[in-house]
Formats: structure tokens, C-alpha cells, sequence
């Protein structure tokens, strides 16, 4: 590895976005390929990153911010990717619409997902709380996500789970979208039981899920 | 019992709490707060409130706030169908235990397997709770074969047969509380008993940050009507909804307990009102709201400090764990909790039988926490340091190297010094352990409980009472 790309890495690892910025165009003018920019330098750095954040050296919010730093080295590598990852200029994880299902009002779970999916290179369209199975299947028709992510902190709201995958069936988009849910109450044999494709039991482990369905 | 006030622990100094209270005031004046209810942003403009309806914010001047912590009473009763179990708060008096409601699983009793909770297991769970003496009233748990609509009615349509203690309720919507409080009403024998002899009371949180919904401002604005006494619940996620430093978390929290006595009191001037204290602490590896940390508890002696200040009864979590099990983990998670609310002069004690956060409720969890509330209450008590106790003509009498067993001294105050444990806790040798079937602690409060679910009797709902909440609930779930 470079030193630049060393040094990216160094930088992604200590959350300074201005450094990383900094750091991929420097690269950028020694003639490197945007690609390898991206795939060593930055993804690279955020490997490091989810290692050391699973053996529990490195916290959420450090992860977010690492994140950030990321993102801001992405951004300039942007329109030079266009034409590889379909025009999005994001790592190609793709699109990703969450959401809080209806009658249920909690979100800090449902927000700190939405940020790690975000982090981890996700197009992340967040729905808010209390969101109606109309509201999905809205969003899916519009939006064309791979993966709809649905949360619930009620037994009482986790059935709207059932009517919202229903729901999509009926607008004939089941199998267009590959469904996780999650939520304190939630288990992977009510997943099962509704018939969604995955189940997280925490945040972390909702990035490594979607990335394996995104793939 | 002597007042507890001189057992008391401090985490905040006195100029720390002042300086809480001071910028709590500015923080309402400047930040504001929340309010998704029309009804209760006009009550707030009307009364001072600078308040804008776009974006539903209101800044709340520290004069309001002075006005209406004066009317706030320092003491209520949780009255209960018999009188003999009611509940008085009162500043340095002993404190109260409940259940952690809501919990949506349980551990069956005969299987250990973890399953969802169902109205069969409620009902058992009001008869243990009723049976259980270190449980001094109850909080709701719902079974998962209710239907959502008008579960909360059903639940207390349940309760008022399976406990003679208070019930403290969860309401799901205003329309759905008034009903609740109708229903208490009945069998209060009428609204101005209800009021005298709160049968029930009610927890409402707003959400943090600052946010006040609609079923919040209806909470507030109900129970100052009935006289139902409401805990005002706050409950930020240090590091999540809440500011990751104790200290902010507290900030944060004390802020909108100020925010909820505004409101409730400018509705209902003596309102009864509890601080319930509940700061929690986001973990920064899973995201999960922690239940056992340590920091809760340093936290929530803070709540109670402040709400010492105001001079308001405050309600602190006991026991309560992290743990799936009634494992040690848990044991020892739940006792630090109940010790530091039961010293912090918490007047209620919340959260018996709750495991794994708030998702689980078991017997065997109820039947321990029990025992933990009693022992807590008990070291609370100190002992009497009177002349007879002293023993200084027994000391003398018994004299070097006699012994006190037989002595008129020890039979005189044998019975009384020493609080009695239940079965839950061994003593013994390892041989008797091992003669009565070399029980685990887990075993043995599962034992009690089948005991109590076997033997014990719930005091009667009075039939005409009974009946007429009968029409009641069935005409509510009609028009649900």
C-alpha cells in the first residue's frame, strides 16, 4: 500500500474528515485510479475499523464518525466512479428504506441502524415512526431499494410487520426487496414466522445482514 | 419508623443541584420544549408560555415554573382496595415496591422456556403479586393473545379481580384512560371517592429529548381531573436521547420533569405528581438501553436529590438486570440497584420481576425481588438505640467469657430485632440442604411461587362492582 493510502487509512481511523479529503485527492494527483482510492484507502480504512469495533475497542459513535470521514473522502471520488457503480456514486451496497412501523413511535434503534447502514455505504431513505404499509410500498415503488429494513419496539405494533410484507406482495413487489426486521421484542422466529428474509438483534449486526443480502 | 432522610446518599453537592435547577429554568426558557397537543399549548400561551404553534415548541418562563412547583403536593396515597395495603409517599418515609410492567415474555413456570406472555399467565401474575408481601403494588403486564384495541381496559378489568393493591396503569390513549378511570371510579363507589382514595394511579413518559406527545399532555391533563397520581417518567438514553455524560443526562431529565409539572399543574393546580427518576445508558457496542449499569443507579440518585429540592416523591428503579437467566449476573445487578434507590430515599421502588431489560417477567424473578425489597426495607429501618437495647445490665450480668442465649435479656427482645427471610433464603447446614432436596435459590422461589398461585387468596371484587365494570368494559370494546 502507498503511503498516501496509508495515511487515508490513519486519517478514516481518526474520524478527521478534512484529512481524508485531503488525502484522497493527493492520491488522486499522484495519478492513482479512483478505484483502488476507494476500495484500499477508504473501504480498506473502514475494515480496520469494523474489526476493531467488534472486538470492542471502538465505539458506535467513533464508528459514525470514522464514517463521516469516509463519506467526505467518497464525495471526491464521486464523479469519477459514476460510470462503475450505476450513476449513484456510492459504494455499490445500493439503496435501503427503513422504517418505524405504524402505531409504534420509538426511533433512537431505528435512527442508529439508519446510521451504521449509512456508514457501512448504504443509500439509506429513512421513513420516520409510525409509518403505514401504504408508506412502504410507496417508497419501494418509488425508490426501488433492495432492501426494506422495518423496526418495532411494541408487541403490539410487531403485526403491522405481517400487513406491511403482505402489503407488498399485494403490489406485486415482495420479491423485488429482501426485508429485515428488528426491534427489542423481535426474534428470528417471529422473522420467520412473517415470512421476512433476515432478522437483526442489534445495529452492528443489521450492517453485516444487509450487506449479505445486498450482495 | 424513624425518618430514612439521615440514611440518605449524595452523589450532587448542594451548589451542584442548585446549578441543575438554574439552568433547567434556562433551558425551558430557551430551548423549550416539545408539546403535540393543541389543547396543551394554548393552557401554556395562556399562561405565559411564549409558544410557537408551527413548529409546537413552547419556552416556558421560570416564573411559571415557580407558580407551579408550589402547588405540587409533597406527599399522596396509593390507596388500594383494602386499606390495609395502601401506600403512603411521603419524604423520608419507607418506600414502596411495584413490578416492572409491561414485560411481553415470560420464563413458564414448569419449563423454564422462554415464550410469549399470555392472559393466562397475567392472571397468575396478579394473584403472585397479590400474594407476595415484599410486592406492594402492581403495574400491568399484557397478554399476547389480547386484542390491541382496549388491551389496557381488559388488563385493568383483570386487575381490579386479581389484586386488592393499587394498580398502576399504562394507558395506550387518552380515550382509553378516561375509561380506565371510569372503571376505578365504579369501584371507588363514585369520581369524589376515586379522588379522596386513588385506587390507581398511572407512568407517562414524554420522549426524549424534550418531546411532550399528545398521549402525554393527556395523561397530565386526566389525571389532575380524577386525582389519580401520575409519575412523571423521564427517561433519556445517555448517549442516545440524552447527553452521554451523567451529568447531562441528569440536566436533561430534571428539564423535563419541570416541563410535565408545568403542564400538569397549570390543568389542575395539586395535581399529584411523582419524579420518576429513570435515566438509562445507551451501550456503545449494541445500541441496547442498559438496564443494570451502575451508572443508572449514580444517576438516578441524582433524579432523587432533585426531587428532594422540589419536595415531590420520587420513584427510582430496583431491581433489574441485563440478564436472561436468575443467574448470578442478575442477583447481584438487581440487589446494587434496589440498595442505591432504597438509600437515595426513593419512595417507590420499581421493577420486581423484570429480567433481560424490560422484555421478561417471571415468577421466580417476582418471588427474589420480593425478598430483595424486603431486606432493603429492612436495613433502612437502622434499629433503636434505646437503654433497654443497649444491654448494659446484661453486658454486666453475663460478665467475661458467659454467654447471652438464655438470658432474660436476649428472650425479651428475641423476637422483633431480627427480620425473617423466606424460604428463598437458606441457611442451613449442607446436610439439611442436601435432606431437602439440595435445592438451587431458583428452585426454591419457583417452589414458592407454585405455593402462593396454589394457596393464596385474593380479596373479592364486590359482585355489583364487578358487573358493572362488566358492562362497562363490554360497551368500551364495542366502540373501540
Amino acid at each position: 500500500m502507498s503511503n498516501t493510502l496509508e495515511q487515508v487509512q490513519k486519517d478514516l481511523y481518526e474520524g478527521n474528515a478534512d484529512a481524508v479529503k485531503a488525502g484522497v485527492e493527493k492520491a488522486l494527483a499522484e495519478g492513482m485510479p479512483a478505484s483502488e482510492i476507494l476500495e484500499t484507502g477508504l473501504i480498506g480504512g473502514m475494515d480496520v475499523v469494523g474489526r476493531d469495533f467488534k472486538c470492542g475497542d471502538l465505539y458506535i459513535p467513533e464508528v459514525l464518525l470514522c464514517a463521516r470521514a469516509m463519506h467526505a473522502g467518497l464525495d471526491v471520488l464521486k464523479p469519477l466512479l459514476a460510470e462503475s457503480h450505476g450513476g449513484t456514486g456510492r459504494a455499490a451496497l445500493g439503496k435501503l428504506v427503513i422504517g418505524t412501523v405504524q402505531g409504534d413511535m420509538h426511533d433512537i434503534g431505528k435512527n442508529l441502524v439508519s446510521m451504521m447502514l449509512e456508514g457501512a455505504g448504504f443509500e439509506v431513505t429513512d421513513l420516520g415512526i409510525d409509518t403505514p404499509p401504504a408508506k412502504f410500498v410507496e417508497a419501494v415503488q418509488t425508490l426501488q431499494p433492495k432492501i426494506v429494513g422495518m423496526a418495532a419496539m411494541l408487541t403490539t405494533t410487531m403485526p403491522v410487520m405481517k400487513t406491511i410484507i403482505e402489503a407488498l406482495a399485494e403490489a406485486g413487489l415482495r420479491d423485488k426487496v429482501k426485508v429485515i426486521v428488528g426491534g427489542a421484542p423481535v426474534t428470528s422466529a417471529f422473522a420467520k414466522q412473517i415470512g421476512a428474509d433476515a432478522f437483526a438483534p442489534d445495529a452492528a449486526t443489521a450492517v453485516d445482514v444487509a450487506r449479505g443480502l445486498a450482495a | 419508623m424513624k425518618s430514612t432522610e439521615s440514611t440518605w446518599i449524595r452523589v450532587l453537592s448542594d451548589a451542584e443541584i442548585e446549578k441543575i435547577n438554574e439552568q433547567s429554568l434556562q433551558l425551558l426558557e430557551t430551548t423549550g420544549i416539545m408539546v403535540d397537543h393543541e389543547e396543551g399549548l394554548k393552557v401554556l400561551e395562556k399562561a405565559g408560555a411564549t409558544v410557537d404553534h408551527q413548529a409546537r415548541r413552547a419556552r416556558i418562563p421560570r416564573e411559571l415554573v415557580a407558580q407551579c412547583l408550589k402547588t405540587v403536593p409533597d406527599h399522596f396515597t396509593l390507596a388500594a382496595r383494602d386499606p390495609k395495603k395502601d401506600c403512603p409517599l411521603v419524604r423520608g418515609g419507607r418506600p414502596y415496591s411495584r413490578n416492572g410492567g409491561g414485560a411481553d415474555f415470560t420464563l413458564d413456570l414448569d419449563t423454564g422456556e422462554f415464550r410469549p406472555m399470555m392472559l393466562a399467565d397475567l392472571r397468575d401474575y396478579y394473584k403472585l403479586m397479590d400474594g407476595l408481601d415484599g410486592i406492594d403494588f402492581i403495574a400491568p403486564v399484557f397478554g399476547q393473545d389480547m386484542p390491541v384495541l382496549g388491551r389496557d381496559i381488559l388488563m385493568l378489568r383483570e386487575a381490579f379481580s386479581g389484586t386488592s393493591k393499587n394498580i398502576h396503569l399504562r394507558c395506550f390513549s387518552g380515550k382509553t384512560l378516561k375509561i380506565m378511570f371510569e372503571m376505578a371510579a365504579i369501584v371507588a363507589g363514585g369520581k369524589e371517592h376515586l379522588k379522596q382514595r386513588p385506587l390507581v394511579s398511572l407512568l407517562e413518559a414524554p420522549v426524549s429529548p424534550l418531546k411532550f406527545l399528545d398521549v402525554m399532555v393527556d395523561a397530565l391533563f386526566l389525571c389532575g381531573e380524577y386525582g389519580i397520581p401520575l409519575d412523571v417518567c423521564v427517561m433519556p438514553i445517555a448517549g442516545g436521547t440524552g447527553p452521554v455524560t451523567m451529568a447531562g443526562n441528569v440536566q436533561l431529565l430534571n428539564t423535563e420533569f419541570l416541563g410535565g409539572v408545568v403542564i400538569s399543574q397549570l390543568a389542575n393546580p395539586g395535581a399529584p405528581l411523582q419524579y420518576a427518576a429513570r435515566p438509562m445508558a445507551m451501550d456503545m457496542k449494541t445500541g441496547f438501553s442498559l438496564a443494570g449499569a451502575i451508572e443508572l443507579g449514580m444517576m438516578a440518585t441524582a433524579g432523587a436529590q432533585m426531587a428532594h429540592f422540589y419536595n415531590v416523591p420520587v420513584s427510582l428503579h430496583g431491581p433489574w438486570t441485563d440478564s436472561m437467566l436468575h443467574d448470578g449476573q442478575s442477583t447481584f445487578e438487581r440487589t446494587y440497584m434496589t440498595l442505591m434507590a432504597a438509600y437515595a430515599g426513593a419512595n417507590v421502588l420499581v421493577g420486581a420481576g423484570m429480567m433481560q431489560q424490560s422484555l421478561v417477567t417471571s415468577h421466580e424473578q417476582l418471588v427474589i425481588d420480593s425478598e430483595i425489597n424486603k431486606t432493603v426495607i429492612r436495613a433502612l429501618q437502622g434499629f433503636e438505640v434505646d437503654d433497654g437495647r443497649l444491654a448494659m445490665e446484661a453486658i454486666a450480668r453475663v460478665g467475661p467469657g458467659g454467654n447471652f442465649v438464655q438470658d432474660p435479656h436476649t428472650m425479651k427482645y428475641l423476637r422483633g430485632e431480627r427480620y425473617k427471610p423466606s424460604p428463598v433464603i437458606y441457611r442451613g447446614s449442607r446436610d439439611g440442604w442436601m435432606e431437602e432436596g439440595g435445592k438451587s435459590f431458583e428452585k426454591r422461589a419457583n417452589d414458592i411461587a407454585r405455593t402462593i398461585l396454589k394457596e393464596h387468596e385474593v380479596m373479592p371484587l364486590p359482585e355489583d362492582a364487578a358487573r358493572a365494570l362488566d358492562e362497562l368494559v363490554a360497551n368500551a370494546m364495542k366502540q373501540l
